[in-house]
Parts: structure tokens; sequence; C-alpha cells
């Protein structure tokens, strides 16, 4: 019998709010542990939760990001259950009235087809406490840092409609992006920012039955959750082949050996409203306002950046899927570059150089400012593409102007007649097997000359006028 | 022991101004001053220090009242079984008390003391700095021998409170003395409140009412059928709030721990258990049963309290004010069941269900009745403290 999967994801991401989601305490889980805490977030006796407006808002923003439908009404439940990160014995989580419902994201399938992803709602709610479990001597122990408790999280839930692992991955990299896009969450697997749930259960293809699920944790990074939904699709393809029931329950996935091991059976806990946290009402006024501070969305952006500046749809959609990239790009063309060469420049030399350092485009030292008057240079042939890509690395390690750079290192073309010739006879005179196969009509003796001359300036010659005073010199046709 | 004081402010230094100068307020441990002991009645909180303040607490000082303790209370002020409630003022130790009122507690403690007892509008007063137990129904209530003294307490402690969301965005009431004119005021009788009372009680309870029909009060019979629902619906709701919100009492950073214990679950289990008392841990399975066995009963609750509230306002739209019987009915003794709780409450109990503000009036001196309670519409508060100015006035031979 062949298999197909149903798979749906539940993505927790944490909002890069400057606060925690019910107090003031800094929104710093990594600190050093238990700095950030109140008597509201480590749940004191007569604490009262205080909803964050910013939590709210960069929630909101991220739902509109992703095409949901802000509700006019949620509200916070207490969700119980009884473990040590949760001292207060329940989460805060609109688990009845989600802030959005509805929304998806449009991924490419594994046939190269277009295929809309639904998400069913997000809603918010609060981080638990961090365990950390170490030994004390021979005695295991577990601390409890509280830190994140109270961290403010949004959960975004999807239909099932995922089929196979690459859907599930297309889809997390482009929430990822968009996210990113509209600023509420690093998203980031391997930092803790956004962790994925996957929900899997297995039909014989062609059914529509909807059978018993597992839900497999503990990936960290996204090529992770696909190798755990491979594994277990054909872990259950194999257990209900063997005539095995799937029970309803909760595996982890161990990265170091890629399987999935049972962890707990899937709890559910029973909710109660929280007549403490105040009902959530938008007015339609308030969501067309965080509508309008919605970014451009990157599918939005890259079809733009076809219309308006001519790159290719694949151009497009690498600069526009990191807002920080299509940022830069745009402030080039802004400063009179021209688009392909902003382009080209930004991703074969700019951002590899950037990634070596370990900076972030945003912070680095080259702004789009002085990058421009770099590339100005260039396309105005005062200096060459070997001496644009040197003065760049200089742009790195100064803050002096490329103009001053390009004076007092000599990195000035050469493009005066007399100077390259005398350059070109020394050359032509070395080089008598060459010239007799450039008149001959061998192309690639010429590149070979125009290389030679170039080395002789140490770089600094106009390729361009090499290439016509040689063709004048020896007559062939360049 | 101090047979009544749970805690005795050391501080006797008074405050200088302010409109409740002079006046001593005892306040119940479940009402955090920072540095006091603050346990709620319950072994689960014990060696619990407030770290903040009361938003109640810090606008009484702010009016110049002087906090002179707390006095002992049941368990998270469920019920009145070992409450001292009202024994501060009695023995003239204090002028007044916060009690908090989860189904009636402030109201039947001043029936007993012969004293006024009031619950405000829910959302009226801040919750900020309360060990609650059930946060949609519970509210702080004031005893006071002087109805003065409650209105001037409620104008220090009422309106919005920036440490606590749950208040809505309302405007509140003026608690400046206002007159009331008998013969323009409306006052309902609901028949199904008094069908369930004790035998006698209906017609001491009517006796009573003759002092309204005599000061020249409209009196009105009405009916609101499902009256006996009150009770019930706070049962549900109320012990399954009480059991999602006592979740915190873990005995990890405070309370008592029971010891033997092998893993945390085991922790949980052996000091959750030693630390509730019997009619509380009660409360808390059933709140629990209803959680995780019969949620749709939860529900159900819900939606009938929906409509009691509906109910409710239909009443009060047509009457200015009720007055409800405020009668002990419990068989006897002091009730161990949670059947025989609510019983005690089940003339108090709408209240808290509505959120309404209900004021319990002391009978005239020499009367043979229990004295009775009175309520309005939600934020009604200073005109129901008006009308029981008035009352007091009129037994005065005041007009």
């Amino acid at each position: 019998m062949e298999f197909e999967a149903v798979i749906g994801l539940e993505i927790h991401a944490e909002l890069n709010c400057a606060t925690k989601m019910f107090c003031d305490c800094p929104n710093r889980p990594g600190d050093e542990p238990n700095v950030n805490t109140c008597p509201t977030c480590l749940w004191f006796p007569g604490a009262i939760p205080r909803f964050s407006q910013d939590a709210l808002e960069k929630a909101s923003l991220l739902c509109l990001g992703l095409g949901a439908e802000l509700q006019p009404r949620s509200a916070f439940d207490q969700k119980v259950y009884y473990y040590p990160d949760l001292p207060k014995g329940f989460q805060l989580s609109q688990a009845r009235l989600p802030l959005s419902r509805g929304g998806g994201i449009d991924i490419t399938d594994e046939n190269g087809k277009p295929k809309r992803m639904r998400i069913h709602h997000i809603h918010m709610e609060e981080d638990v406490a961090k365990l950390v479990h170490e030994m004390e001597g021979r005695l295991p122990i577990s601390l409890v840092d509280f830190n994140r408790a109270g961290s403010p999280l949004v959960e975004i839930v999807t239909e099932p409609d995922f089929r196979a692992p690459h859907e599930a991955m297309e889809f997390l990299k482009a929430l990822r992006t968009q996210v990113r896009s509209v600023g509420s969450s690093e998203c980031s697997m391997e930092n803790g920012t956004m962790r994925v749930d996957a929900n899997i259960s297995v039909r014989p293809r062609g059914t529509s039955q909807m059978n018993t699920k597992v839900e497999v944790k503990n990936m960290n990074s996204i090529r992770h959750v696909g190798d755990a939904i491979v594994y277990e699709i054909s872990r259950q393809s194999a257990a209900v082949q063997a005539g095995e029931a799937v029970i309803l329950h909760t595996r982890l996935w161990d990265p170091e050996k890629k399987v999935t091991l049972p962890m707990r059976a899937k709890f559910e806990g029973p909710c109660v409203p929280d007549p403490a946290v105040p009902v959530i009402e938008l007015s339609s006024d308030w969501i067309e306002k965080m509508r309008s501070r919605l970014p451009e969305m990157p599918a939005v952006k890259a079809e733009r950046f076809v219309a308006q500046h001519g790159l290719t749809g694949e151009e497009a959609m690498f600069l526009s899927s990191d807002p920080e990239v299509a940022g830069y790009f745009e402030a080039l063309i802004g400063q009179g570059i021209a688009p392909r060469t902003a382009m080209h420049w930004l991703t074969t030399q700019l951002i590899p150089a950037v990634k070596d350092r370990r900076q972030e485009l945003s912070s680095s030292p080259v702004t789009p400012a002085r990058f421009a008057v770099l590339l100005k240079m260039l396309s105005q042939n005062e200096i060459n593409a070997n001496a644009a890509r040197e003065v760049l690395l200089h742009l790195f390690d100064s803050d002096e102007a490329p103009e001053a750079i390009v004076s007092a290192r000599g990195f000035r073309q050469v493009s005066d007649p007399t100077t390259l010739d005398s350059l070109i006879d020394k050359v032509l005179g070395a080089e008598p097997a060459a010239v007799a196969d450039v008149r001959s009509g061998q192309g690639k003796a010429m590149g070979f000359l125009i290389g030679q001359v170039m080395q002789a300036s140490g770089g600094k010659a106009n390729p361009k006028i090499i290439r016509e005073l040689l063709a004048k010199k020896l007559g062939a046709i360049s | 022991m101090d047979s009544i004081f749970f805690y005795r402010n050391p501080e006797t230094a008074t405050p200088k101004d302010g409109h409740l100068q002079g006046l001593k307020i005892a306040i119940q441990p479940n009402i955090s001053v920072a540095g006091w002991p603050t346990d709620a009645g319950s072994n689960a909180l014990v060696n619990f220090t407030a770290l903040e303040e009361a938003t109640i607490v810090q606008r009484l000082r702010q009016a110049g009242a002087s906090v002179c303790g707390s006095t002992r209370m049941s368990e998270f002020g469920f019920g009145l079984q070992n409450s001292k409630a009202g024994e501060a003022i009695r023995q003239q130790a204090a002028d007044a008390e916060l009690v908090i009122d989860l189904m009636g507690e402030s109201r039947l403690a001043a029936s007993r003391m012969a004293v006024c007892g009031y619950k405000p509008s829910y959302g009226l007063v801040s919750r900020f700095g309360l060990v609650g137990l059930i946060p949609s129904m519970e509210c702080c209530g004031v005893l006071s021998g002087s109805l003065k003294n409650i209105r001037d307490i409620l104008k220090a402690i009422a309106g919005p409170d920036e440490l606590d969301f749950s208040l809505p965005d309302e405007k509140t009431p003026d608690f400046s003395p206002q007159k009331i004119s008998p013969q323009k005021t409306t006052i309902g009788i609901v028949a199904e409140a008094l069908s369930d009372l004790p035998a006698g009680q209906e017609k001491m309870f009517r006796a009573s009412v003759d002092e309204l029909k005599k000061a020249g009060f409209c009196l009105r019979e009405m009916s609101l059928p499902d009256f006996s629902l009150f009770s019930l619906v706070h049962r549900i709701v109320g012990s399954v709030e009480a059991s999602s919100c006592a979740g915190r009492y873990d005995s990890v950073r405070y309370g008592q721990r029971a010891p033997g214990a092998k893993n945390w679950n085991d922790m949980y289990l052996l000091s959750r258990s030693a630390a509730f008392g019997p009619l509380l841990k009660g409360y808390l399975f059933q709140g629990a049963f209803f959680q995780f066995e019969r949620y749709d009963a939860y529900e159900d609750a819900c939606r009938i309290r929906a409509r009691l509230l509906t109910d409710m306002q239909r009443l009060t739209s047509q009457a200015d004010f009720l007055v409800f019987p405020a009668v002990n009915c419990a068989p006897s003794g002091a009730p161990s069941s949670l059947a025989d709780t609510y019983a005690q409450f089940a003339s108090m109990a709408f209240a808290n269900v509505t959120g309404q503000p209900a004021l319990y009036l002391p009978p005239a001196p020499g009367a043979a009745h229990p004295g009775f309670q009175l309520a309005g519409p939600r934020l009604s508060d200073a005109r129901l403290l008006a009308l029981g100015e008035h009352l007091l006035n009129m037994r005065q031979g005041g007009k």
C-alpha cells in the first residue's frame, strides 16, 4: 500500500518586544539566570498581569503580514497544567478566542507548482520558565530560570495542508522571511525564537480520512523539521503496514540518532477564562492603523523590483526575501546606482564580505552612501572592477571616503593613451608569439595580451582602452 | 495568641491629613501590605511576606487612614469558618474592616456583628495586591458601624488603577452625600429570593421591609424565576476558577513543603494535600472535576450566568433598588461541608454572580428581624449607600 502524509504545523515565534507580555521586566531570556523577574512573572500571590500594548501591536502586525484576519474580540484563558516551568499552574494563552483566524503562505511544491498553505489561526501566549538539568556531584538537580517566563509568544497553527517534508520546510522558510520583514520576531530556530511542532499522520494515498496523529517536537533547525517528518512518515507507514495502531502521543526528535523517540501522552489541559486579563477588543480603525504600518511584504516587493528595476524574478525574490538586503538595494538605487550594478555588487561582493566578517548589513561600516560612491567611480571608469573590489575591502577597515582611498592608494584607473601606449609597446615586444596569434585571428591571444598590459600597469589600466589601443596597433578586429 | 488579629501593625504613628484621618481600619491577611505576613488564612501561604502594597491599602493610607492590622480569616476568605471578621469593630479596635466578599462573607459577617456590610460593584475597586481565589466573583467588602465611614472609604479606594488593567474603563461614582426622595424611589422584592428561606423567615423579612414602606418608598413585587440558580452557578464557576487560581500554591517559594517526596510531582501532591484545609480541598477537587471531567457543565454554568445577569438587569431597570433577605440558611452550627457553606450564603451569592453592589443593613435596635440587604444595578454604589444612610437617619428620627 502506498501512503501519504498529512502534516500540520504549530509554530511558536517569540516576539521581539522590549518587555515581557504581562509585566515590565526586560524580555531578554539569555541574560544571567533569574535577573529579569518580578512578582508578576514569578506569579507571587497578589500579582496581577498587565498586558503589554507592544506585544499586541507586534502580534497584530505579524498576523496581518501573514494575511490573517484580526478578530474584533480575543481573550486570554488560563491553560491548566502542573510543571515546574510554570509555577502558577496555568499558562495564559488565547485558547478559545484567538487573535486572528485564516491567512496563509504561497510556496512552490516539489513539482515546482504553486501551492497555498493555509493558516488556521494565530494566538498569543506567554512563554514558560526554562528548566536546566544538571548534576551536583552524583545528584541530578533541576534549576529553573524565570528570565523566559512571561516572554511574549505567538503560536501559528496551520491547517493540515502539508503532504511532504519539502512543503513544511518551504513554508517555514517563507514564514521566517515574512515575519522578519514585518519586524515582529527574529524567527531563529537555532536561537529558540522560533519553535516548531509537527503533527503527522499517514493514510493510504488517495483517501481523505484523518488518522490519529503524532506530535513531534525538539527540532532546532528547518532541516531537522524535514528530517523528523521523513523519519516519522516511514515509521508510521511501517507500523500501519504491520497492523499496529498509531496512538496519539508526543515524540522528541533526536538529532544525533536521527530518530523520533516517544516522550509522553499528548496532554491538553482544560482552559478557564481569566477575568484578571481584560478581553481584547480591536476596532476596525485600529486594525486599519496597524495595516498601514505593515511594510511591503516580500512577494509584493519582488514583483515591484521586476517591474520597476528590470530584475529577473529570481534576482528580485533573492533581494526582497531579506528586508535588510532589500532596504540596502533600494538605498543604492536612491543614490543613482543602476539597478543591475547595484544588484550584482550587492549580492556577489558586499553580502559575502559582510558574512565573512560576521557583521550585519545594517551595522556594517560600508553604508549604502559609501558603497554608492564606490560604485559611481566604477561606472564612470575612474576605477576598474579589480580596484573596486580592493577599495571595498578597505572600506571595512577604514572610515576614509572611497575617493580618498582610491587616491591615496593609487587605485585610480589609468586611461591616458600615452602612458598606456608605452606599456603596450613593451608587452608587444616581449610577446611576439601572441602578437602573431592575434594577427592570424585567434581571439584568445588578445585576452592574454590585455592581461599582460594590465599586469604591467599594476592592475590600474582601463581594460576597455587597452583593448582599443591594441586593436588599433595590431589591426585586429576587437 | 491574639484571638482577633493575625497581625498588628507595630507602626502607631497616624497620618496628619486626608479625609480618612483618624480612622482605624483593619484588613485581612489576603490584602498585601509590603513587609506584612500575608497567608490568606491558608497553610499554603504560610511564611509568605507581601512584597508589594495593595492599591487599596496605598489609597487608604494616602487618604489619612491608619491600617491597624489584619484579622484572622477563613482559608482564602471562603466562607466564615474561623473568621474573626467584624470582631475588631465590636471590640472597638477598628472603626472599619476590609473583608473579602466571595459569596457574601462581608455581608454575613456584618449581620453577625449587627454593623453595616457593603460589597461594592465588581470592577470598581482594584484587586492589585489581593490574594484572590475566585477572580470573577470576589470583591473587597467594607464593614463599619457607620455608613459615612463606608462611603468615605469607597471614595478613597474606588476608581481606575494603572496596576489593575481588568478594571473597566467606566466613570467612578461620586461618593459625595446625596438626597434620596422615597416617593420617587421604587424598591423591588424578588419573590423567588424568599421561597427557599427557613420556616418563619419569610414572615420576618416581610415584617422588616415594613420599615421601607413606612419611610415612604414604593415597594414592588417582582419575579426572577431562576433565583435558586445563582448559588449553583456560583458553586460551579467559583470552584473551577478557584481550582485554576490555587494552582500556584506549590510550596516551592513559600508555604509548607511536605517531607518525603521522591520527585517534584510527589512534592506537589504531598505538599498541596497537607496545605489546604478540608473545606477548601473539597472545593478545589470539585473545580478540578468540572475542569477535567465535566467541562460542558462549566460552560453551561457560564451561559446561565450570562442569562441571570440579563434577568437581574431587567429587574434593576424596573425598580431603583432591590431588597433581599440576609438570612443564614445553613441548617445549624458551623458548616463544614460545601453544601452547608453554600446554604449559608444562599441569599447573598447573587451579587457576586452579577457583580452588582449590595449593602447589608442591620435591624433597628430592638427589632425582631435579622436586617436585610439592599442591592442596585452595577455602579449604583453611591446611590445605594445614600439609600442606606437615609434609612439609618430615619431610624434616628431624621427625615
